[in-house]
Order: structure tokens, then sequence, then C-alpha cells
């Protein structure tokens, strides 16, 4: 029966094509839409690292200024990042299964031999956790000792990227290249990995491009590397050398540890709250003591990864697809009601109202299907549009290159909104339809 | 003829609520949200169109990194600013810490006394340039004098203040509340430490184009520190695309010991940091043309099924009477009293919208006006749509009444 319905279906559009077209065209351009937005509010909002949602924690601490709170916006949360000598008490705790302590920099990969042109490269200087800490694969190595931390050696992780275009793709390991003025070994090739957003350094943007390069945590103070990212401090201070640098109370650190159970969890956090008690007794800082062990998801909502412009247009797309499932309403409706002459002799004929009722919602599911495969794809013309729109230059292939695009989520998003659709806007007229008495319409012939 | 004819209109209307009724809703909804939309695009308009006091247009950006043991920076900024302020066409050329409104930059807090631990500071968005920078950003200078060139310190680490700063008029009104005359009076840093403030910018923005006090500025008079450079190059009207392409050429080769990281026109950093709201704006929109194109086609389709629906009633009327004038009229009141009921229903969705923005967004509220001028668009919108159809119902012919089928 339903083949027979189908079939009566695209009878029964081909019959009106432009009244087709106009149904088709509105609910693809609201499924183009929402499914555009979805995938961009989708790529802001998502935790890139779910599974590991219940261990991994961001440390942070309030040694902030005594006199005005860190965020105006939200005065009972410390600052985002960690001064040096908090970030190295974190480092020397060994109550998580793993620390990562680190910040953004930026240098210049060059060979011994000058062969192939040198390139400023994004670094990120840090413990040799992260790897293991946020599931980064390798391609060919791994990472350092945590006595390379300490010391600090001169070796390196190098991205797939510069691996192919240092070494041509091949296993480096144990090859010698140069970052500034300083040889160092590389003993870890990783593999892509591209988390978005980027929530390790949301404070430096939640869409950036993984770093080039990975080196070990000492060589900051070692090679008197600066963060390439933010660096923010509250209190006057005399800062002529890196030494005084490292001593202040300006922020630049992000840490993170992986704690595996509760109890775990309540050790660390007393760890902390006692480091800052011998702080606070050592007179270094006023604020209550506020320490936060925050998970990747709570983190993402307190750094606002998602703005309120992506709310925004979300709230815009459902609006447009409301419009559009109206307006597929009032159209079917008018259809149905057009032919009701037809079903009045179907219903004279025998045919039940459920049969005219299942007959016509057939009829707004292939309306639906159909406007939802144009929707797709009109979707997917959107989001390489909106590529365009946020390509300042073609060659810096930014996080929103990355996120941009339609995979099996959108797909699943196409194909609910189309069900949805179809529920919303075909079960009024097909009830209606179904309701007429066959009497009135057989009368007037 | 009675005036309006609006019961038989309405009566004849309420045979076929619920196509109306959905039309109103789309109506209601496309209101509210033509309103806002038209409210936030023009908020991100104005903000991208500010004036930001620099000539833009005409600067291009240099990034340089020494990266080997025998880099020598003194030497090659030295060689630098001398190869680009000799070059036909270029107006001047600064070393600068940070580029303005680019989004990097640095900021501290300075108060017009000095100060204790505790006390409000007032925050300047700080640059540290060299005696060019004023006709390099091509900034206006309203009150007071240029750095001198012996007056440029050398390189720190850190932040470091200096004997003498140039600061905006705006960063002037902050520091000095009562008259905002700034020149020649003494400001201090956190630590006390003073400086006279020697000049006076009429505007300049910083660097966050996001920041409540991009116009809080002042001009340090001292070289950014090593191994990295940034100059910025102001050049004759029309000439910075070619002049761009000579220095790349050149500074790309001139010293093995550097790298050139990228040489990019000022706007490009401009266009970035308002990327997000040009974007918002273009979204915002598409999309409301978009709604209120299919809105249109919704009121289009009402229309042209009521018409479809009662072609022998029309003929009738016309039959008994009625004329051509009347039909149109009869079509547009019926229609434009659903455009009412959905501008009604809409007003209020709009004012509960636009409060829910006026929160997130921290704005003002929704002004009325906009509202005023959403709901005369509507209104037009809604009998354009319905003009054509109500025209075909116009040219029934009174004949039809006669015919049977």
């Amino acid at each position: 029966m339903l083949g027979y319905y189908f079939q009566l279906a695209i009878r029964n559009l081909r019959r009106n094509p432009g009244l087709t077209a106009l149904m088709v065209g509105a609910v693809a351009l609201g499924i183009a839409v929402c499914v555009m937005t979805l995938t961009m509010y989708r790529a802001m909002s998502g935790n890139p690292i779910w599974w590991k949602n219940d261990v991994l924690h961001a440390v942070t601490m309030d040694f902030w200024d005594p006199n005005e709170d860190a965020h105006d916006q939200k005065p009972d949360l410390p600052p985002w990042q960690l001064t040096y000598r908090d970030a190295l008490a974190v480092m020397e705790s060994d109550i998580p299964d793993r620390t990562v302590v680190m910040h953004k920099a930026v240098g210049v990969l060059s060979t011994e031999d000058g062969a192939v042109r040198p390139e400023r490269v994004l670094t990120r200087v840090t413990s040799a956790d992260f790897f293991a800490a946020f599931d980064v694969p390798f391609q060919y190595g791994g990472t350092w000792s945590d006595d390379a931390d300490r010391a600090p050696e001169p070796v390196m992780v190098i991205s797939r990227a510069m691996n192919e275009k240092y070494f041509g793709g091949a296993n480096s390991v144990g090859r010698q290249i140069r970052w500034d003025d300083r040889e160092f070994r590389v003993v870890g090739v990783r593999d892509h990995w591209q988390p978005m957003p980027t929530f390790y350094d949301v404070n430096n943007g939640s869409l950036q491009e993984s770093e080039d390069v990975y080196i070990p945590f000492g060589w900051n103070a070692a090679a008197e590397i600066y963060s390439a990212g933010n660096t923010n401090g509250w209190k006057p201070e005399e800062i002529n050398t890196y030494q005084d640098f490292l001593n202040s109370e300006s922020i630049w650190i992000q840490a993170w540890v992986e704690l595996p159970d509760a109890a775990t969890r309540e050790r660390f956090q007393s760890f902390l709250d006692n480091y800052a008690l011998s702080q606070k007794e050592g007179g270094r800082h006023q604020r209550p003591i506020n320490n936060h062990l925050t998970p990747v998801d709570q983190w993402l909502v307190d750094n606002d990864v998602v703005g309120n412009d992506d709310r925004v247009l979300v709230g815009l797309a459902f609006a447009f697809l409301a419009v559009c499932l109206l307006n597929t309403v009032g159209l079917l409706l008018a259809k149905f009601l057009n032919n009701a002459a037809i079903t009045g002799v179907r219903r004279a004929l025998g045919a039940s109202r459920r049969q005219v009722f299942l007959q016509h919602l057939v009829e707004v599911g292939v309306i639906s299907g159909i406007g939802a495969l144009f929707g797709l794809a009109l979707g997917a013309l959107m989001l390489t549009g909106l590529r365009a729109l946020y390509t300042v230059d073609p060659t810096d292939l930014g996080g929103t290159q990355a996120i941009a695009h339609v995979d099996v989520t959108s797909i699943v998003t196409a194909l609910g909104l189309a069900l949805l659709a179809t529920i919303a806007a075909g079960l009024y007229p097909a009830w209606r339809i179904g309701r007429i008495p066959p009497a009135v319409y057989l009368k007037a012939q | 003829m009675t005036a309006w004819n609006i019961r038989p209109i309405a009566s004849a209307l309420w045979r076929n609520r619920t196509g109306a009724l959905l039309v109103a809703l789309q109506i209601a909804i496309g209101l509210a949200v033509l309103v806002n939309a038209i409210y936030v695009v023009k908020q991100r308009v104005d903000k991208i169109n500010r004036p930001h006091g620099m000539d833009v247009e005409n600067i291009f950006v240099i990034a340089s990194t020494g990266f080997t043991r025998d880099f020598d920076y003194d030497a090659s900024w030295r060689d630098d600013l001398a190869y680009l302020r000799d070059l036909p066409g270029v107006k001047a050329a600064t070393l600068v810490s940070a580029i303005p409104l680019s989004g990097s930059g640095s900021s501290n807090g300075f108060t017009s006394k000095p100060s204790k631990p505790g006390d409000d500071t007032e925050v300047g968005n700080n640059f540290d340039v060299d005696e060019q920078a004023i006709e390099a950003l091509g900034v206006e200078l309203v009150a007071g004098r240029n750095f001198a060139p012996h007056e440029i310190l050398p390189p720190t680490d850190g932040y470091e203040f200096a004997p003498q700063v140039i600061i905006t008029r705006e960063f002037a009104k902050a520091l000095f509340p009562e008259d905002g005359n700034a020149l020649g009076k003494s400001i201090y840093d956190g630590l006390n430490r003073p400086s006279t403030v020697i000049g006076i910018i009429e505007t300049m923005h910083g660097s966050w184009v996001g920041w409540d006090k991009l116009g809080q500025v002042m001009l340090i008079p001292r070289i950014r520190s090593g191994p990295a450079a940034i100059y910025m190059v102001r050049t004759e009207p029309g000439r910075q695309a070619a002049l761009m392409r000579t220095a790349e050429e050149h500074l790309a080769t001139s010293n093995p010991d550097r790298l050139l990281r990228w040489v990019r026109p000022m706007e490009y950093f401009v266009h970035q940091s308002y990327l997000d709201d040009r974007n918002m704006a273009i979204f915002l929109t598409s999309v409301t043309s978009a709604l209120l194109a299919i809105t249109a086609l919704g009121i289009f389709g009402l229309a042209t099924f009521n018409v479809s629906t009662r072609i022998r009633q029309i003929g009738t009327r016309r039959a008994v009477g009625a004329r051509r004038l009347d039909i149109v009229r009869h079509f547009l009141v019926e229609n434009w009293m659903v455009t009412t009921a959905g501008i009604v229903a809409g007003c209020g969705f709009a004012l509960a919208i636009g409060y829910w923005i006026s929160i997130k967004y921290e704005l003002p509220r929704l002004d009325l006006y906009y509202l005023v001028g959403g709901v005369l668009g509507i209104w037009l919108i809604g009998i354009a749509a319905a003009l054509q159809p109500a025209r075909r119902a116009s040219a029934i012919s009174p004949a039809v009444a006669t015919r049977t089928v």
C-alpha cells in the first residue's frame, strides 16, 4: 500500500511543478540554514576530549589583585592562567597521574645546511605529559622523559607537516633540527591532531591551529622564552631581567592535571589549598583561598567559548526554519483542499480516513525528503561561502577553515530536521483532508 | 456604497482561518527577526565605521625575526629603517612594539598623581615607537610636539617608562577628568615613575577593537626589544601596494641572519579584527532577507489560494455591480487584516527578543523607532505581495457566475 501512496505522491507533485518547487525550496532553505548554523555551533561548543571529561582538570589559583577581581562578570573565578612559581608547585606534586604545565611561544625552525627555507613556527613549551594527557597521536617516536623537562634536554616533538617539510616525511626520530639558535634532537613526530575548540589554551583563542613544535618546559627559564600568548599582571613590579619576570605575579602559564578518581581529586585539591595557605602565611597575597579544578566541559563554559553571536545565530536559524515550515503547511493545505474533489471520490469508493491521512502524509514525506537532500547540498554550499567570509589570507589556514564542513552529524541533523518537518508541516493538512465529508465534493459534480 | 465592508471581508476570512493564521504567524516571526536584526546590524556597522584616526589605507607592516647567533638586532633595525625611509614614495617608517587594531598589544595602569597600592588607575594601551611614528601612523597631533630623535630610548626587556610620552585626547580626558588638559603635566605609571605629556593626538585606536577603552592610547619613545622587529611604513596615497612588493623583495634577502616573516597591508589586521562583526552583519542581513522573501511568498500563496477558491463568488459580485476596484480592495483589505494581526503578535515577540538581546550583549534596550520602521516595512511587503493576486481577481469576468462547472 505504501508503494502505491508513494506513486500517487509523485504523480500529484508532478501535476503542480511550480507549487512543488516552492514547497521543496522552502523546506530546503530552512534545513540548509539550520545545518549551517548548527555545524558551526557544534564545532564551537563541542567538547573535543569528552571521553576524558571526568579525569582532565584545568588548574587555577587565585593570587590576583586583592583590590580587584580577575573577571568583572565572574568574580568567584580565579584568573585563567598561573604564575611561573605556582606552575612549578603544581609540577612538583606527584598526586596527579599526569601534569601538564605549558605556554605558547614562537621560534624559527631551520637546518644546519640551510637546504629548507627557515620557517617561523608556533611552539608549545610544555611538560612531557602533554601528549598522553590530551591523547595526542604520534606518527613516529613519542614524548620525552620527565627528566628532560627539568634538565632541560634539547629534545623536540614536531608536527607531521614540519616532518614533511624538513625530512620529506621520513621517520626523523634522532635527527637534528634548529629552533632559533639551538640544536634540538627530534624524539617524536605528532600525527594529525586538531581539537576544536582548542580547549587546552582557550585563553589564547578557541580556534587556534595546533602547534608545529613542542619543546620541554624547562627551556623557558633556560633560553629565556617569553609567552607568545597572553601575559597579564596586576601588580606594579620592577621587571628588568628574565629572572624578575619569572618571580613576578605575571600570569602566563596554563596547567592541566589528570586525576583518576574523586579521592585523588580531593587529595590534590587539599594539596593546592595547603600550598595557597603557606603562600598566604608567607605574606604573598591577601585574597581568600580559591583554587579550582575544572573539568573540560565546565572550562569551556567558564571561558565563554560559545559567544552570544553563536547563540543568536542558532535562534535565528530556528526562527527561519519555523517560517519555512509554516509556509509549507499553508501551501500543503491549499494544495490538498484544491484536490479535495479527488479525495472525495476516493472516500466515496471506500478509502478510510486513515488511508487518506496516510496517503497525504506520504506525499508530505516525499517533499520533506527531497527538501532535506537539497537542503544538505545547499548547507554545504553555504558553509563553503562561510569559509570564504572567514578567510583573510588564503595561505593562513585558521581554525574556522577546519570546522566549516559537512560531516556525518550534519547529515543526521538534516535528516532529523526533515522528519520533524514532515511531522510538523504534514500532520495537520493530512488530518484535515481526511475529515472531508465525501458528499460535499461529489455533489458539485 | 458602504464605506469599507469590513464585516463581509472578516467573515470571508474566518471561513479559511487556518491559512490566515499560518501567514499571520509567519509575519509575527518575520517582524520580530527583522526589527532585531536591523538593530544588531546597525550596532556592528557603527562599530566598524568608528573613526580610528590613522591613515590605514596607505600603511603596510613588516615583521622580521633574527634567528641565528650572529644576528645583530641593533644594526639590523638601523639598516632596515634607513632603507625604508629612503624609498621614494615612503612618507615615514617607524618601529612599533605592536600593531594598532591587530588584537595584540600591551596595556598598563597610569595615574595623574602618585598612587598607593589599591588606588584606581586609568588603563592605557601603550606602544613603543620612534620619532617618525606620528607621521608613519598618520595620526593628527593637535597640541604639543613630537618626540625628538635623541629622546628615543634603547630597547629593554619588559615594560619601562620614559621621561616623555604622547597620549590621545581621550586618554587625557580619562586621566584629567576636570578639564581634560594633560599637556605639560606629569603622569605616573604603576611604580610611580613620572613622565611628562609632551603631545596630544586627536584620535588613535589601540589594539583591541572589542575593548571599551580602545581610544586610550599612549606612545612611548623607545626601540622595541629584539630579535623580532615590526615596522610600520606609510606611503604616498596609492603607492602602498607597489612599495610593499619592492620592500619585501629587498628585505627578504638583505640579511641572511633573519627571517622576513611577512609583509602585509595594515588593512589586513583591521579586516581581521572586525571579521566577526562584519560576518555577523552579512549573515543577519542575508538570513533576514531570505526570511522576509519567504514570508512574502506565504502572503502571496494565501492570497492566490483565496482568489482561486472564490472565482464564482467574485464573478457573482461583479455581475451584481461590484467594480474591479472593489474586488482589488476586498483582497487588499483582507490581506491587510491578516498582516496586522501578525504585526500585533510580532510586536510582542520583537520586544521580548529585543529584551533578551539587550541583556546578552549589554546593549541599550531596543529603540522603538526600529519597531515603527519594521511595522511600516511589513505592511508594505504585505500589500506588495497581495497586489498581483488581487488584480488577477479583479480581472475575473462576471460571466463566470453564469457557468456551472
